[in-house]
């Protein structure tokens, strides 16, 4: 039931402007992958290459084991046997939950009793069997999700796609659905392909994450790598709200841009590059104090369990958690652990 | 590429070639002459249109009609939706039902009435309330002006009223609590504001005026008030048959109908810039104090006026039996109804033709439609809305027109002259005829409810391994069933109250009802007339009411669209079916 899903060079225009880019992308059997960017990026592009409702220009798609695109004839969408849950789920209005679960299994030309089993168990997995008669009009956002995955669930999909399915849902109820769908998935020992912008829901639902930016993988890797050791800069700015602070590596010393103060580094090449700064590293100047920056307070906010200050170091502005909330204007020293001193490139 | 290639060529073959072959005769003037055709250039037949007294003058009193018609429908029913939106008035609910009354009911209906009321021995002489000098007054350019205001005011309504909603009163309280008085506010803020509505609205009713047929072959030609569609017509039907003249003129029409359609759709796009903002809160009221009284029984008086004067003079007329006795009791009668409706009578056959053609050129219009529609759901965008300008401007284009186009195309043309079907001179044309004038309607609506679906309705049945059949039958068609229900309900009566296309294609035998009306006019048989025109109403009327309860009861046993809401069912077993 779970396939592998290898994509190379997959490149995509659209009016004229490179969308994907010579993308490679592996998925291994039973694995959630994320593909993570921000609008534009290519995700849904991609994602819509794999489900074949678009044509990429050139590479080559295959799905378990079978050249869906990119050999003699590409295989239409209908026949890839691939379980997709819209951002706006795609519920058909006029059938009922049931109705819907059904439909998607008609056109696989199964018995009776094999469509009749599959939607109850599909029904009972995704606790809609009191809904099975009503109308997706008739259903809250959350419910009207539990229908998109069930009827993908009830088709036994070799591959499931998601595009954004947490989009439509308010803050409170998103956690508890991503709770909730991924344990679906992970029953069913699914292999999947997530694509979303929230950094958060990429890092909590998946194995391992593909990071894209205009068109090509930024960073492919699990989300603690993803955490540790961001490729770059962009990857670095797009996970967890790291700030990455420019400057110049010269002799193992790291000195931001604007300011003369070098703080002493791993890194052995010298050269332009960024200093990956997690809000969370920032310790007090006594902690390392061979391992010092300071800033400038620029703002500051009060988040419970610690304050989120606005540091301007030279002419970049920093973030960083600190225990007590500092008068703004203040000039603010802190030190970072000697395994938080990541430099990366652009 | 082949579904754009069918696309255009049933455009081309309905709509297209009948249009290029009208235009053709400005230049080649004997292109279609019946004995010695030829291709010679010539401008002789442009050159009328500033020679001819009958062809410069009729140019002319289209463009005075429709200018003044645009200016006053504009300003009445702009009142009307600042009365109904933004006053205290009492009945405010009946006043605002009126202009949608006076919209659906048929205007041809109301030309006749407006006949028996005001010429000399008609109900309002009758009554004296008409002087005797208005009746000639009336069957002059002021009635005609005054007839096509009452009729088209509706339009005006609808189109500020959208405006009106849209700008709020937000605005216009923060000019007001800057000390600004009311009339400079409207003066200096709603107005410029609602300017490219009032600026729409005239170009809607400009162009409504200038390819009216009804009036124009009516009141306009009693009154000698010469215009451009029944000069149309009477080029192609009197003798001597001029088809060059009637070219040349139908160039005009189409340039003049043209340019307003070009500002129309160039002020749309402002004005959506302009107006649509989901900020707006409700409007507050005016408070007219004693006024109100006033204004509202100004509104009711245009009621009588658009409609229950009308309406009630076609009403007498078919209970009576000649014009001249009048209300006498005497004179009432249900002869008129019994004729209209009895199985062997002509009218009655008209009426039957009239229903057959109707339910036929709006089945055909609709299906052809709908199958263009999904042609048009793989091609890119750029497609889809080309086509849907291409049907816009289509609906634009004069049925007078058309019809002349269709008589060029059949007639003259040996290829389609001598096909065996459809044939000129019997009903197959006809119907022809009200094909290529139904379908850009009915395209309008069906491609605006498939526009309207999420593509990943479809996408997702494909994923799931539906067919393109079956995703037709089963997502497409189910979800846009109301709005093909809407084109053909909207086709058939349309088709059914048809003047022009059915004035220039009447076959030998088997006239609809319309033109069986007009000669019955013709003939002073106007009480039957009125008979056949209220049974025609009534008729189309309840068969839209059948139909659409009949969809109702359908769409309530399988849970498809109704009012745009999901009717909820208790479905059989697990809906495994």
């Amino acid at each position: 039931m779970t396939a592998e899903l290898y994509c190379r060079g997959i490149t995509k225009h659209l009016g004229g402007r490179p969308i994907l880019q010579s993308l490679d992308l592996d998925v291994k059997a039973g694995e959630v992958v994320s593909l993570l960017g921000a609008s534009g990026s290519g995700k849904t592009t991609l994602l819509r290459c794999i489900a074949g409702l678009i044509e990429p220009d050139s590479g080559s798609i295959v799905i378990d084991g079978k050249t869906v695109f990119g050999g003699a004839q590409p295989v239409a969408a209908e026949k890839r046997r691939i379980g997709m849950v819209f951002q706006d789920y795609a519920l058909w209005p006029h059938m009922t939950v049931a109705g819907n679960l059904a439909f998607a299994l008609q056109s696989q030309n199964l018995s009776a009793s094999e469509i009749h089993t599959r939607v109850e168990h599909a029904l009972e997995l995704a606790r809609l069997v009191p809904l099975r008669h009503r109308h997706p009009s008739e259903l809250s956002g959350g419910q009207q999700q539990r229908v998109a995955i069930a009827r993908c669930i009830a088709a036994r999909p070799s591959l499931m796609l998601f595009d954004e399915p947490l989009s439509n849902l308010d803050a409170a109820l998103r956690e508890d659905m991503r709770t909730e769908m991924m344990d679906l998935v992970r029953h069913e020992g699914l292999t999947v392909v997530y694509v979303t912008h929230d950094q958060s829901e990429a890092m909590a639902v998946s194995d391992r994450i593909a990071v894209m930016r205009d068109g090509i993988l930024a960073q492919f890797a699990p989300p603690q790598t993803l955490y540790d050791r961001p490729a770059n800069a962009f990857v670095a700015g797009f996970i967890g709200g790291f700030s990455a602070l420019p400057g110049c590596v010269t002799a193992h010393h790291f000195t931001p841009d604007g300011t003369t103060h070098a703080l002493p580094v791993s890194e052995t090449s010298d050269g332009q590059g960024f200093l990956v700064l997690r809000p969370e590293d920032a310790r007090s100047p006594e902690s390392h104090p061979d391992l010092c920056l300071s800033g400038r307070v620029a703002a500051r906010a009060y988040q419970g369990r610690c304050w989120r200050l606005t540091l301007e170091i030279g002419t970049t502005r920093i973030k960083i958690d600190w225990p007590s909330g500092v008068e703004l204007g203040q000039e603010l020293s802190f030190s970072l652990p000697p395994d938080r001193r990541l430099i990366v490139n652009h | 590429m082949a579904s754009t290639a069918f696309v255009y060529l049933v455009f081309f073959l309905l709509i297209g070639l009948p249009l290029v072959l009208v235009l053709m005769q400005v230049i080649f003037a004997d292109v279609f002459d019946p004995t010695q055709p030829n291709l010679h250039i010539s401008f002789g037949p442009l050159s009328r249109i500033f020679i001819v007294p009958r062809v410069y003058s009729a140019i002319l009193h289209s463009v005075e009609l429709a200018s003044l018609v645009g200016v006053l429908a504009t300003l009445l029913g702009g009142a009307f939706a600042l009365i109904v939106q933004r006053c205290d008035i009492p009945l405010r609910k009946t006043v605002g039902v009126i202009p949608w009354i006076a919209f659906l009911t048929p205007a041809y209906l109301k030309t006749v009435a407006w006949v028996l009321l005001m010429s000399p021995g008609g109900y309002l002489s009758e009554f004296g309330l008409l002087p005797p000098l208005t009746g000639s007054l009336f069957f002059a350019f002021p009635g005609l002006a005054l007839i096509h205001t009452l009729g088209l005011f509706p339009f005006a309504t609808f189109i500020i009223g959208t405006a009106l909603r849209g700008l709020g009163s937000e605005m216009e309280d923060a000019a007001r609590l800057g000390g600004v008085p009311l009339w400079r506010v409207w003066l200096r803020i709603n107005l410029p504001l609602l300017a490219p509505a009032l600026a729409l609205s005239f170009i809607a009713i400009f162009a409504q005026v200038l390819s009216d047929f009804g009036l124009a072959s009516t009141i306009a030609r009693m009154s000698n008030f010469n215009v451009l569609t029944y000069e149309i017509y009477a080029a192609t039907s009197s003798y001597p048959i001029d088809f060059p003249l009637a070219g040349t003129q139908s160039l005009v029409l189409l340039l003049l109908v043209t340019l307003a359609v070009l500002v129309d759709r160039l002020l749309r796009r402002k004005d959506d810039l302009k107006l649509i903002s989901g900020r707006s809160r409700p409007s507050r009221d005016y408070r007219l104090g004693h006024w109100r009284w006033l204004i509202t029984g100004l509104a009711l008086l245009v009621a009588l006026l658009a409609l229950f004067l009308p309406i009630g003079a076609v009403i007498i007329r078919a209970l009576t039996r000649t014009l001249s006795d009048g209300m006498a009791l005497h004179n009432f009668t249900l002869a008129n109804i019994i004729e209209a409706s009895s199985l062997h009578s002509p009218a009655f056959a008209a009426l039957l033709n009239s229903l057959r053609y109707a339910g036929l050129g709006a089945i055909i219009s609709c299906a052809a439609a709908v199958l263009l529609a999904l042609q048009l759901e793989g091609p890119g965008k750029f497609m889809r809305s080309s086509v849907m300008s291409l049907a816009l401007a289509s609906v634009a284009i004069p049925g007078i027109v058309f019809g002349f186009g269709y008589i060029l195309m059949w007639n003259r043309l040996p290829i389609f002259r001598d096909s065996l079907f459809p044939h000129y001179g019997d009903s197959s044309l006809l119907i022809t005829g009200y094909v290529g004038v139904a379908v850009p309607y009915a395209l309008i609506v069906i491609m605006a409810a498939i526009g309207q679906l999420a593509p990943s309705l479809n996408e997702s049945a494909k994923l799931f391994g539906a067919g393109t059949f079956r995703r037709v039958m089963r997502i497409t068609l189910p979800l846009i069933a109301l709005s093909i229900l809407t084109a053909f309900m909207l086709n058939f009566i349309h088709i059914m109250f048809e003047l022009p296309v059915s004035q220039m294609l009447i076959p030998r035998t088997e006239s609809p009802a319309p033109i069986y009306i007009l000669r019955l006019l013709n003939y002073d048989k106007d009480g039957l007339a009125c008979a056949l025109s209220l049974i025609s109403m009534l008729i189309a009327g309840g068969a839209s009411l059948v139909l659409w309860l009949a969809f109702r009861w359908f769409a309530a046993r399988n849970g498809a669209a109704t009012n745009g809401k999901w009717i909820s069912t208790p479905s059989l077993a697990g809906d495994v079916q």
